[in-house]
């Protein structure tokens, strides 16, 4: 019993953090090519909010989701409060930024070389776009793994979006909240643990496991 | 020889961001199909731009560029159409991942060509350029020199109307240079490309153009109103000098020997009365007399002094009458160690 709720933890974990990387990456990394293809006036801008919004506490996304999905809210109605939806929209845009920043970074890296050589050798603008984002994809990958890092470990948009309910929204973390809240320490380290191994596993992978990633 | 492949009027062209002073202003360039063209200018004088937007990488702001009788810029398939006939090789090119065969496929898979002509191309092009056998080899074990081949026998595999070459000669060793040179003077006489390319070496510029541009802080120069001086180098290690005459030192710095060219830009020869105060130490200074004044644009006169040596200086208008410039009138000119070009021989 203990291991199906476990193991349901873990999934709803996974599922809603992934998607939520998923989604994010498809926003950030187009927006990402934009911004590192282009100057235009205002882009400094758009980078240090960004930047800022990169470092927004989870509670205030929470928070700002839970008046916007509330009974009370602009999109109450549409019921989505305490489901896992819910915890995905608000983790999109927990990691959307990180996932936006570190593209950028790694695109600029790949550097205006790559696109200005794809054109000259005869590639139409779309053709460049995907032949940099092949170039960074390595970087990329990164990028979408450490969103997904960053939304499987964060509790307090899971919490107040999901409402820690049993076997709906009860993820790793408000697991590990709710064992810790109830005293049953060992069970919260061993979720904490659980989650620790993850989160190694996905930083593993980005650091070492991706082929042919050294050198690149 | 056909007729016009580029014209180029009242090209102007500045970077929109971030906003530099620089622009390139070109009043006109015409080039012939199957012409090899020099660009030569001290860096920062545009060369680069100017290659970029005959490759169509840049659009002029201002003026007209015609290509085959069109506007490149018609449409983005006669964009696309344009960038595939004029291939642009950078000076520090990019090289995608992977191996060498694969970067040369890249524009032929683009092309469609077929699959089964590309070892064929892909082979020649390397013999071009004497990295035979080396299709399979990584990008990222290449040397700087074999990096700047690779890129150049990528543009020539594609066999296009067009190569621009950014300084092509510059990463590689003397004599790779010269059968570089070799192959380029061969595509432009034997397969009618068009040549454009840049370079700091006067003789290179002499050896390979048909036609040389001066270019110098975005404007074109006339390459006979350049300061231009050859001779044998001489250095005490820090400073080099030539003595285009017994006596007669142009200084500049570095340690150079051999047979070299030094080039001043006339924009870079400050002009003042013969008896004004004595010039800061290490200047290049030269006494002579005014012979000839020509107007150059609205605001501007170029000079030419004669005394030891003939210079050529270009001097704003408001400085002409301010230290009363006129013929035969006695003047010294100088110019930093630093404003000398030095090309090798």
């Amino acid at each position: 019993m203990i291991f199906r709720e476990l193991g349901l933890a873990i999934w709803i974990s996974f599922k809603t953090s992934g998607l939520a990387a998923l989604i994010a990456s498809l926003l950030a990394v187009p927006a990402a090519l934009f911004l590192a293809g282009r100057d235009f006036r205002g882009k400094r801008l758009v980078l240090l909010v960004n930047q800022t919004w990169m470092a927004a506490p989870t509670v205030v996304i929470g928070l700002l989701f839970y008046s916007l999905l509330g009974r009370g809210g602009p999109l109450g109605r549409l019921g989505l409060l305490y489901t896992q939806t819910a915890m995905t929209i608000g983790q999109v845009f927990l990691v959307l930024p990180l996932i936006l920043g570190f593209s950028y970074t790694a695109l600029r890296q790949v550097d205006r070389r790559a696109r200005t050589t794809a054109l000259t050798l005869g590639a139409t603008r779309r053709q460049a776009g995907w032949v940099v984002l092949r170039e960074a994809r390595f970087a990329l990958l990164t990028a979408v793994l450490a969103g997904f890092a960053r939304a499987i470990s964060e509790i307090g948009i899971a919490m107040m979006l999901g409402g820690n309910i049993r076997h709906a929204t009860r993820n790793i973390t408000t697991s590990i909240a709710l064992e810790a809240a109830k005293g049953d320490f060992r069970g919260a380290a061993v979720l904490g643990a659980i989650l620790l191994a993850i989160t190694l596993g996905t930083n593993l992978l980005v650091q070492t496991g991706l082929p042919g990633k050294r050198g690149d | 020889m056909g007729g016009d492949l580029y014209r180029l009027e009242e090209v102007r062209f500045a970077h929109p961001f971030p906003k530099t002073s620089f622009a390139l202003e070109i009043d006109l360039l015409r080039l012939e199909a199957g012409a090899t063209l020099a660009l030569v200018g001290p860096n920062g004088a545009g060369k680069s731009t100017l290659l970029m937007i005959l490759a169509f990488l840049a659009r002029p702001g201002r003026g007209r560029l015609v290509y085959r009788g069109g506007n490149p810029w018609a449409s983005e398939s006669d964009l696309v159409a344009a960038r595939r006939e004029a291939v642009l090789v950078t000076h520090h090119p990019y090289l995608f991942k992977g191996t060498v065969g694969e970067n040369l496929a890249f524009g032929l898979k683009l092309r469609k060509v077929p699959e089964t002509d590309w070892p064929r191309r892909v082979g020649a092009a390397l013999d071009l350029v004497e990295l035979q056998g080396r299709e399979r080899a990584d990008v990222r074990a290449l040397s700087a020199g074999q990096v700047q081949r690779t890129a150049l026998a990528r543009a020539i595999v594609l066999k296009p109307r067009v190569l621009l070459l950014d300084e092509p000669t510059a990463a590689l060793d003397a004599a790779l240079g010269l059968r570089i040179e070799a192959v380029l003077g061969e595509l432009g006489r034997q397969a009618g490309t068009t040549v454009v390319f840049s370079t700091h070496d006067f003789s290179q510029a002499n050896r390979l153009g048909d036609d040389i541009f001066y270019l110098s802080e975005g404007r074109k120069v006339e390459y006979s109103h350049v300061n231009c001086f050859s001779g044998t180098a001489a250095t005490d290690g820090r400073l080099s000098w030539i003595e285009p005459k017994p006596g007669i030192r142009i200084v500049f710095p570095g340690e150079r020997r051999g047979h070299v060219t030094c080039v001043v830009d006339p924009a870079r020869v400050a002009v003042r009365p013969a008896n004004g105060p004595p010039a800061e130490a290490g200047t290049n200074v030269f006494g002579g007399r005014i012979t000839r004044m020509d107007l150059i644009g609205p605001a501007s006169a170029l000079l030419r002094v004669s005394g030891d040596l003939t210079f050529r200086a270009t001097v704003p208008m408001e400085e002409v009458s301010a230290k009363g410039l006129s013929l035969s009138k006695a003047v010294l000119l100088e110019f930093k160690p630093e404003s000398v070009e030095v090309g090798h021989d």
